[in-house]
């Protein structure tokens, strides 16, 4: 969340609630409503890291804002940010230990566990693909944030089959 | 077999009682299916998953009464596909039945829309009647205006929207396909899972075998094929514990 | 059934090429078999029309004048009368050409029965007394057209020019030359002036019968009423019908053949037309079938299919065929040859060709449509070539380091054997036709250039007129380019049991007997031995060796058949001798005729023009007839349908390389991809085509020429000329049939393969 908000600040200053609305129209339904307060929190602890600047302002009628702009260590921080090696592809490291462990249990089966996992993989398939998603259209980025979570519930589901020729 | 134990025609669309095929080929027997009991009821969307060579595509062909099944039993809407002669399987796929390849689904010498009205006078429609319907259908799938073209004209995403057309155009009770995606891009995928989905939900009754999960994910219940025998038979549904399940994707 | 039109429709619209080479080979037998049967019907058996038309009557008797003929009409058996009219003998004159005649006194009302059939001009009329009609034949060797003055000189010198009136058919006569004299109807009138004595005259009565089969028994029966004294010839419709056959049997026979072959080599043709459709379409009959088509609709489709094409074909060929035959060329060509008009095909004959031909279809198509119909529904890949191992052949060629494109060819042609057998097959068959049709050729050119071969060693006769023997001889001998001259004479001598006449010829003498071309035994050599053609011996049912004994002249005489020669004229039912053995026989010998032997590549023509100046045109010198002028049209023939087979050969070939291209459209791609490069690749092609054509060749041309020979002497001695006259194409010709037809199916594969080289390696990968 930190480096999403120090992000957003590079383009030009916003208060929280500009943020909040930046966030949503970026990513679309694909990132759950983000919390105003959980924006706030993080923004305080940035501003007493010394990454942002907030700035109150004055309105009428209405309680005073705080616009935040970033500080030049705030800059460095994206710029380093954006830098960094992303993490590469995860397994589900969780069922692949239980795959390895499950024998030794005596508890279930392996068939079983890849079965489970696989209802699992599929039923979130579905829920990516219901109607009304941004597959359908609509907003870009968070299209392309489906797609890519169905080729990787489409490789898991693949590496499904391979453990299941493998290990049964 | 036991009067108790024969289905009442109506009761299921599809039923299989220890359904077993092998293939010879070089001298050796190749057991693809090694005993499969299967229910499918009207107005089902299954798909049917597996590994290659888990016995997916000869299940279709079983069920199109393409092919003779070694043992065991396949009631299609009540008959007893064993009961009836090559020709009257071919009757029944005409009435009854679209099948809908991987590849190769339309006929090379006819234009689109003779394509999408044979099956419709081959099941006895006049041609007024299997024009309406042809009109129909590719105007469903947009592709009105490709009518006269030739089917070696069409994108592979076209051919296969064709092909779905061609596979209704009987308005059969069992749409059965067979890797109707295999060689699309993922838009023409997209596009073609979305045509069965409709249809489905028109009430068509489906089967379909797939090895992409995006498409079996369509189904409402996905059947796992694993070296001849079904490993799983799930039904699919949204996680319900999430309303919105994109949502849960992005962990910033 | 709507489903089935519909696809027809589709695969006719999308595969047109294919479709008009199936109605284009059909149509071609059709037009062939037309064409084949309509010379048949008229060359073969011209006498049957002529007979039907002119209500013919069976048996013709020449009788002495002042025979009572009365009781004629009375006999049992006799079911209508011709005449008895007045005949007698004279000669036409008209623009050099000299014939005898027999005027046949006739009124100017058409007899019921016996008539002539006018085929042009007008009948006699008493209007224009003068006027005469000519027999057809007669007419054009005398090149005497309806109009022309025709002079006739009588017995006793007289000339009188009269009127041509017109020109009809008789069906009781061969055609002249080949049977003399020459027939001219006259009014009685005419008849008294040319002839005033009624002793130099006979009586012509013809008799039709309730059963024509007895003729031979009735003749015999006529012969003992009347008394053999009063009975100077007899004619039976038989032998009337084999004078007119004569020319033709051999023209019958390879139509016939022709026709057969055709009808093979079509169906072998359709066959694998048939069979490579079905194959390229192997994936979409899988198609219909998992859309429901049953294996009897899938059947019953292609039947349909083809027999449509097949339908097309056939009308397309009827009425081509059809039109050709009426066409006046066509005409023009029969009744020069046969010397009748060919009738059009009877609508029973007709519906026999195309009944015939459908069948072909049919069968052709069957055993690929019943294949088509158990393709396994989920065959989704192309038919794929059987095996795929390199043929012996192949390997043979490899270890005899052929280039790699050649040895990949010829693995192609055997990698589907039984279609490689069908194109085999559909080349072989024409090519052995092709063969035989060479050995007619060769044996019609070596009729005419040696026509010593066939006993006309003497290109010209000579009759003397107003010339001593002697002198006429010491005429014709002091020409520069004759080297040898023999007397010959004439005569009918009536067989044993006087049923029929034959000719018997006193030609050269013992001593220095005419070059005749003995076959079996040996020449004459002493009087009372003879020599005879193939068939007299059958006729008399004797062998060379045996004796046999005739009336010649009135007188009895018995002679010792010697060998047998080589007869082309009268059917060969001719039986010749030396001069000394009928001197020995006759008292009084008519005054012969000359045959003058040329010298080896003398002019014919000039040489008669020549010896006529020399002789003060006291001779009446005419060329001998040569078979091979009759056969001219046999060399037509021989060519048109020659090149119908060529075509059917082409469709054949276009469909193998066809199919073989189709077979190998992959392989294609990836040995493009391994680096071959388009010439290989052709070559691959061409060469995979030129095996199965270079096989079919050398079978073809093999079997030819084992038949050849054979048949043609076989169709010599059935036509009474006699084994000995067959001979083998020319090597050159061979050779020139050979290449034509490598060259035109390398070229055929060339074409196709041409194209596939350019193939989008994209569709391709398609399949």
């Amino acid at each position: 969340m930190r480096s999403v908000l120090l992000a957003l600040l590079a383009k030009e200053s916003a208060h929280g609630y500009e943020l909040k609305q930046a966030l949503e129209q970026t990513f679309g339904p694909a990132y759950p409503s983000p919390n105003i307060g959980q924006i706030y929190v993080t923004l305080g602890r940035l501003e007493k890291d010394g990454l942002v600047r907030g700035e109150d302002v004055t309105q009428s009628n209405r309680p005073n804002k705080r616009v935040y702009e970033l500080t030049p260590a705030g800059r460095e921080a994206v710029a380093e940010w954006l830098d960094a090696r992303s993490e590469g592809p995860r397994l589900r490291s969780e069922f692949f230990t239980k795959l390895a462990l499950v024998p030794l249990t005596g508890a279930a089966d392996r068939m079983t566990l890849i079965n489970r996992q696989r209802r699992h993989c599929l039923n979130l398939m579905r829920g990516l693909s219901q109607p009304g998603q941004p597959a359908q259209g609509g907003n870009p980025i968070a299209s392309l944030l489906v797609e890519g979570a169905r080729l990787h519930l489409q490789a898991d589901l693949e590496w499904l089959e391979r453990c299941q020729e493998a290990l049964t | 077999m036991s009067p108790a134990e024969k289905p009442a025609p109506d009761a299921a669309m599809i039923r299989t009682k220890d359904l077993v095929k092998v293939h010879h080929s070089d001298g050796t027997d190749v057991h693809a299916i090694r005993g499969i009991d299967l229910l499918v009821h009207p107005g089902e969307f299954v798909a049917v998953m597996g590994p290659s060579g888990s016995g997916k595509s000869t299940v279709l062909h079983l069920l199109a009464g393409l092919v003779p099944a070694t043992s065991g039993e396949i009631w299609l809407r009540g008959s007893r596909l064993s009961d009836l002669t090559e020709a009257e399987r071919a009757v029944l796929r005409r009435r009854h039945i679209g099948v809908v390849f991987q590849f190769f689904n339309l006929i090379s010498n006819m234009s689109v829309a003779d394509n999408v009205e044979l099956p419709a006078l081959l099941a006895g429609a006049n041609p007024k009647q299997a024009r309406e319907r042809r009109e129909y259908l590719l105007e469903e799938l947009g592709l009105s205006d490709r009518a006269d073209a030739s089917p070696a004209r069409l994108s592979g995403g076209q051919q296969q929207r064709v092909a779905l057309a061609r596979a209704l155009a009987n308005e059969p009770s069992l749409l059965l396909a067979d890797e109707p995606t295999g060689n699309l891009d993922s838009t023409n995928t997209r596009d073609v899972v979305r045509l069965l989905e409709q249809v489905h939900d028109q009430g068509q009754t489906i089967l379909l075998v797939t090895h992409d999960a995006r498409v079996a994910s369509a189904a409402d219940r996905v059947i796992s094929l694993f070296d001849g025998m079904i490993v799983d038979d799930a039904d699919v549904r949204p996680p319900s514990d999430n309303k919105n399940a994109i949502g849960s994707i992005l962990d910033l | 059934m709507h489903a089935t039109i519909r696809w027809i429709r589709a695969d006719l619209r999308t595969r047109p090429g294919q479709a008009v080479l199936s109605v284009s080979v059909v149509a071609g037998v059709v037009t062939a078999l037309i064409l084949a049967t309509t010379m048949l019907a008229g060359a073969m058996d011209p006498w049957k029309s002529v007979f039907a038309r002119s209500h013919g009557a069976h048996v013709w008797i020449h009788a002495r004048p002042g025979t009572n003929l009365s009781s004629l009409s009375d006999m049992s058996g006799v079911t209508g009368v011709s005449g008895p009219f007045q005949t007698a003998v004279a000669t036409a004159v008209h623009e050099g050409q000299r014939a005898p005649l027999e005027l046949r006194a006739m009124g100017s009302e058409l007899p019921e029965v016996g008539r002539p059939v006018l085929a042009k001009g007008r009948w006699l009329d008493p209007a224009r007394p003068d006027g005469v009609v000519l027999e057809r034949t007669l007419a054009r060797t005398l090149r005497a057209g309806v109009g022309d003055s025709l002079s006739v000189r009588g017995l006793d010198g007289r000339r009188y020019d009269l009127p041509v009136a017109g020109i009809a058919d008789a069906s009781d006569q061969g055609p002249y030359p080949s049977v003399t004299p020459g027939i001219a109807w006259v009014l009685p009138g005419v008849m008294n002036s040319i002839e005033p004595k009624t002793a130099s005259t006979e009586l012509l009565v013809g008799l039709k019968l309730s059963d024509p089969s007895a003729s031979s028994f009735f003749v015999q029966h006529v012969v003992t009423v009347l008394g053999g004294d009063h009975v100077d010839r007899v004619s039976t419709w038989q032998q009337a019908r084999a004078s007119m056959e004569t020319d033709s049997r051999l023209l019958g026979l390879l139509m016939g053949m022709f026709g057969v072959v055709a009808l093979i080599a079509a169906a072998l043709a359709i066959g694998n037309a048939t069979g490579g459709r079905i194959l390229s379409l192997l994936q979409d009959i899988a198609l219909l079938k998992a859309l429901g088509f049953t294996p009897a609709q899938i059947r019953r489709m292609l039947l349909l299919e083809q027999t449509c094409l097949g339908i097309a074909g056939v009308v397309a060929g009827s009425v081509l065929g059809s039109v050709l035959t009426d066409s006046s060329l066509s005409q023009r060509l029969f009744g020069s040859v046969t010397g009748v008009a060919a009738a059009p095909l009877s609508f029973g004959r007709l519906a026999l060709i195309a009944i015939a031909t459908l069948l072909a279809v049919v069968v052709a198509t069957l055993l690929p449509a019943w294949r088509g119909s158990r393709v396994s529904p989920t065959s989704t890949v192309t038919a794929e070539p059987p095996s795929g191992r390199l043929s012996r052949f192949a390997r043979v060629a490899l270890l005899v380091r052929l280039p790699p494109a050649l040895v990949l060819g010829a693995r192609d042609a055997f990698t589907r054997r039984m279609r490689a057998a069908i194109t085999v097959g559909g080349l072989a068959i024409p090519m052995v036709m092709v063969t035989i049709a060479l050995g007619c050729w060769s044996t019609l050119d070596n009729f005419e250039d040696h026509p010593e071969q066939i006993g006309l060693a003497g290109a010209l006769v000579a009759h003397p007129v107003g010339l001593i023997p002697y002198e006429a001889s010491a005429v014709i001998a002091a020409d520069k380019d004759v080297t040898a001259v023999y007397p010959e004479v004439q005569m009918d001598a009536l067989l044993p049991g006087q049923t029929r006449t034959i000719q018997a010829r006193a030609l050269g003498t013992s001593k220095r007997p005419y070059p005749f071309p003995v076959q079996e035994g040996r020449m004459y050599a002493k009087p009372g031995e003879a020599v005879a053609g193939q068939g007299l011996l059958d006729l008399l049912q004797v062998h060379v060796g045996d004796r046999v004994r005739l009336t010649i002249g009135g007188a009895p005489v018995i002679v010792h058949i010697v060998g047998r020669t080589i007869e082309p004229s009268l059917s060969g039912e001719v039986l010749s001798f030396g001069m000394d053995t009928l001197d020995q026989a006759v008292r009084t010998t008519p005054s012969p005729s000359y045959r003058i032997v040329l010298r080896h590549g003398a002019s014919v023509e000039t040489a008669r023009k020549r010896l006529l100046s020399e002789s003060q045109d006291r001779l009446d010198i005419q060329a001998a007839q040569n078979p091979a002028q009759r056969l001219f049209v046999v060399r037509v023939v021989i060519f048109g349908l020659v090149i119908v087979l060529a075509l059917i050969c082409v469709a054949n070939l276009l469909t193998a390389a066809s199919v073989g291209l189709r077979d190998h459209m992959r392989d294609i791609v990836v040995l493009r991809a391994m680096g071959l490069t388009p010439r290989q690749v052709t070559t691959t092609l061409v060469s995979g085509t030129s095996v199965l054509a270079l096989i079919a060749v050398i079978a073809g041309i093999g079997g030819g020429l084992a038949m050849s020979t054979r048949l043609i002497d076989l169709q010599g001695r059935t036509s009474g000329v006699g084994a000995g006259i067959g001979r083998a194409p020319s090597v050159l010709e061979l050779v020139v049939a050979a290449v034509v037809a490598l060259a035109l199916a390398a070229l055929m594969a060339f074409m196709l393969a041409r194209k596939a080289t350019n193939i989008d390696v994209r569709e391709v990968s398609r399949f």
